[in-house]
């Protein structure tokens, strides 16, 4: 059960970072950009390019990875989406979808398609608990969860205390009014690409830490990603944190829950010991997704629009 | 009396704490244009979408042609014969003028795949008589020149005659036009008075919303006041427009009254 | 240089199985404008119920394939039920979810024993009178192009189809419901019932690809039916041109072109300028050159290469 919690809390974390982004570009500009994800692997293989290829110490690399990544963010929408506001979301959809494939295939086309690592050693605690089974933790997880929660706080502060953080919900409620009153909403628009692919890059770094990098760590999460920023509501980064607990709760409670009893209470003729298989880990969050859209299109928290 | 065509009895409506419409009855009967007027946030928008069946209200009938259509869907209001046009929204604007029109009729055997394949001949003879109807409500519109045309190139003015027209194709019963002359210049907005009159005289019924109180003057045979989601005058618009109540609320403006 | 023939062969045939997607996406999109981001669930179900049926319950293939078709039809029309209550951009994520989990369902079950289905896929899927023709005697390359003309002929009767119904008055709502509900709805349309119908029709074409390819390919496996296959038919539609069924089929040319290069491109890089490139590497370059090209044609092509045509009113 606390393993279960456990592993939950890191993925909420791995998945909150990611989902900010895309609910804040969704939220200000109209559109799903796919290719979000991809800031994710960017970020992730820029810190190992500079730490394991160049030697850096691993915290510097992935700082200068992540900021590299968000003015990345900015030069994306430099280059493509600033040119297509007037265009129909469709077409921004699939210009990102292209984005994301030219992206993730580059990556692949540079550091091949195997999963490499930020060749720390391993470690793995065993902590005893008041449950029969010990909690295993590793200390890079215990690194994911601590900053993304530091870069939450942060967000938190800026979104609330800071000038920009008010010029940038101004800007997401209603652009022209924002504009009219003096805000810079281009500029703004710049903040909000730098901060998502910023974010997207540190939670890319942490699932690398965590797991693996690889060239599809990104894209790979692009409907669990969705699915909490639409679960939460989109244009809501609150929202969004709330959606990424949700999805990452269901996805490893699905597989923990004996659905024998369950069955059996529903009336269905089913053994004592029913487990969902793995494989159908990835499939809680997509069935999830389209329930809260059939049920809630407008999220949890409620949509900014 | 014999009984109104359309007939809106108590309808209210509320948007969280606003109250768009308090309770608003009138009747509509045929054989007449009716033009429905009020400031800004009076809610003859609402009103118009919940007759239309665009919006549900939370109470209060609506009764057109002797039927209840206070909870029937758009399509089906539309099936019965009353058919509206859109402040904003206008035609489809990559169809062409005339594709547009071929829209519009109800009722088409091309739109089924057992017709298309059985009765193609059918069909096609349909798609003629539409398409020489078109062509004759094109010319009334003066839009004949443009059927080749894509709806998205043609002016503010002309968007809104084709919308005209292409609710005519419909053949409905009552045309609902909201705010047929907004954003028109005088000369079309003249021109649109005029075939709106011509076509009132060959037994077409209007209900109008329109802020443009000349052009109310000059079309209307009667005319409801709605003033913060209620009737506040009904009559023939040249007493009605005299009523000191009724120029209080315009020149009051939204600003004093609670918005909705 | 019959290589290259042989090439030239597989190229067209698995071109023209592409070819019928592109159209069936062409008239969901192009006509409809529903954004269906899950294309590729209709082939992989078409692929995979005529397989089961063929393989495992011993259909005849013509059979199994129109099943396939049915099947696909059937799941487009659960598929739209949602555009009723969903914005456009919702509808179209649950789109790529939807097909992800048809993935993942055939991922996961295993069809008939442990040694069918599931991540290893199913094989030794009949081909269509392979038999006599080795009876007759005939060599695989006879074979080859008997299949290739099976696959033209099915791609003729899908433009010819598609052509057919563009023209229709039914096509003509469906265009009106591309930009917005409300003057459809306002004129009395059902507007559900043909974003349904609409759903079916692409569903029923792309099914009946699917089941071409699982009976030419001989083989499939949940990875054939990935996310990105449903990017490269939206490549096909969005270059060819939406709305312009000819121009699906020079976008899904160009793009099938691009993607099959592989075979031939490094071998000319290296007999020209002596670069040797790898061909994992290429792989992933093809996919990014594709990439490049669609991000450029909506920036600065929106309407493809061959725009949709205006339709005259005949005098």
């Amino acid at each position: 059960m606390l393993q279960v919690l456990f592993d939950s809390l890191i993925r909420t974390a791995e998945l909150s970072l990611l989902a900010v982004g895309v609910t804040m570009t969704y939220g200000m500009l109209r559109f799903a950009n796919f290719a979000h994800l991809e800031f994710a692997a960017i970020g992730a293989y820029l810190a190992l390019a500079l730490s394991t290829g160049a030697g850096l110490p691993l915290p510097i690399a992935a700082a200068l990875a992540i900021a590299v990544t968000g003015f990345f963010g900015i030069a994306t929408d430099f280059v493509i989406f600033r040119r297509l506001r007037k265009a129909a979301p469709i077409m921004l959809m699939i210009a990102s979808f292209a984005l994301g494939i030219v992206i993730r295939e580059t990556i692949r086309a540079i550091w091949g398609p195997s999963g490499q690592s930020y060749g720390l050693p391993l470690v793995r605690w065993r902590v005893e608990t008041w449950e029969a089974r010990p909690l295993f933790i590793t200390p890079y997880q215990v690194t994911v969860i601590v900053s993304a929660a530091v870069a939450i706080v942060a967000f938190y502060f800026l979104l609330s205390r800071t000038r920009l953080g008010v010029a940038m919900r101004g800007t997401a409620e209603n652009a022209p009014l924002a504009q009219a009153s003096g805000i810079d909403t281009n500029g703004v628009i710049r903040w909000v690409w730098f901060i998502g692919a910023a974010f997207a890059a540190l939670g890319g770094v942490l699932v690398g830490l965590n797991t693996q990098v690889k060239p599809d760590m990104g894209g790979g999460l692009i409907i669990e990603v969705f699915a909490a920023a639409i679960l939460g509501g989109i244009g809501n980064p609150y929202g969004a944190m709330l959606g990424a607990l949700i999805i990452a709760v269901a996805e490893n409670a699905t597989l923990a829950i004996n659905w024998g009893p369950v069955l059996q209470w529903a009336g269905f003729e089913a053994g004592d010991f029913v487990f969902i298989p793995t494989g159908y880990k990835a499939a809680a969050a997509f069935v999830l997704l389209i329930l809260a859209l059939l049920i809630r299109p407008q999220g949890l928290l409620g949509a900014k629009r | 009396m014999t009984e109104p065509l359309l007939s809106i009895r108590g309808i209210e409506k509320r948007f969280g704490g606003l109250v768009a419409l308090a309770g608003v009855s009138m009747d509509v009967p045929a054989g007449l244009v009716y033009g429905l007027i009020g400031p800004n946030g009076s809610g003859k928008t609402t009103l118009f979408n919940i007759v239309s069946g665009f919006m549900r209200q939370d109470a209060g009938t609506v009764t057109f042609d002797g039927r209840d259509i206070g909870r029937a869907s758009p399509h089906k209001v539309a099936r019965l014969g009353l058919c509206r046009t859109f402040q904003a929204t206008a035609c489809p604007t990559r169809m062409t003028v005339m594709e547009n029109m071929l829209l519009a009729p109800q009722d088409q055997l091309g739109e089924g795949f057992v017709n298309l394949i059985t009765r193609p001949h059918r069909v096609r003879s349909q798609e003629k008589a539409y398409r020489e109807r078109a062509r004759e409500l094109l010319a009334i519109v003066n839009l004949a020149g443009k059927a080749d045309e894509y709806a998205g190139s043609l002016s503010g003015g002309q968007k809104k005659l084709l919308a005209l027209a292409q609710i005519l194709m419909a053949d409905p019963k009552l045309i609902l036009l909201d705010e047929p002359v907004a954003g028109v210049n005088p000369v079309l907005a003249e021109e649109i008075a005029g075939v709106i009159r011509r076509l009132s005289g060959e037994g077409r019924n209007f209900l109008i919303v329109e802020h443009n109180m000349h052009f109310i003057r000059s079309t209307c045979d009667r005319i409801s006041v709605l003033d913060a989601g209620r009737v506040i005058a009904e009559g023939e618009p040249a007493d009605v427009l005299g009523r000191e109540d009724v120029l209080r609320a315009y020149l009051a403006g939204p600003a004093t009254r609670p918005a909705a | 240089m019959t290589g290259f023939i042989e090439f030239l062969v597989y190229l067209f045939t698995i071109g023209g199985i592409w070819g019928m997607l592109s159209l069936s996406l062409n008239v969901q999109f192009g006509i409809a404008g529903l954004i269906n981001l899950g294309h590729v669930a209709f082939f992989m179900l078409g692929a995979y119920v005529s397989t089961i049926l063929v393989v495992l319950n011993g259909w005849d293939i013509t059979f199994g394939i129109f099943a396939g078709g049915a099947a696909a039809a059937a799941f487009g029309m659960l598929m739209a039920l949602p555009t009723a209550r969903l914005q456009q951009d919702y509808w179209a994520i649950s789109t790529l979810a939807v097909a992800e989990i048809l993935r993942i369902f055939f991922l996961n079950t295993s069809l008939d024993g442990p040694y069918v289905g599931q991540a290893l896929g199913v094989s030794g899927i009949p081909r269509p009178l392979r038999d006599w023709f080795n009876a007759e005697g005939y060599s695989n390359a006879a074979y080859n192009w008997f299949f290739l003309g099976l696959v033209m002929a099915c791609l003729l009767a899908t433009l010819l189809f598609c052509l057919w119904l563009s023209r229709t008055p039914f096509a003509r709502t469906l265009k009106a419901l591309r930009e917005d509900d409300a003057v459809p709805l306002a004129l009395g349309k059902r507007v559900s019932s043909f974003r349904i119908r609409a759903m079916a029709i692409g569903g029923a074409i792309g099914g009946l690809a699917g089941g071409l390819f699982a009976h030419y390919n001989a083989f499939i496996e949940p990875e054939y039916f990935r996310p990105i296959e449903t990017f490269l038919i939206w490549a096909m539609v969005i270059l060819g041109g939406a709305g312009n069924m000819i121009g699906s089929l020079v976008g899904t040319l160009l793009v099938m072109t691009l993607y099959n290069s592989s075979r031939f491109v490094p071998g000319w890089l290296n007999d020209l300028f002596g670069w040797t490139i790898d061909g994992r590497v290429y792989g992933s370059l093809r996919l990014v050159l594709i990439g490049v090209i669609i991000i450029l044609v909506i920036l600065y092509l929106p309407n493809g290469l061959l725009p949709e045509r205006r339709r005259k009113s005949a005098q």
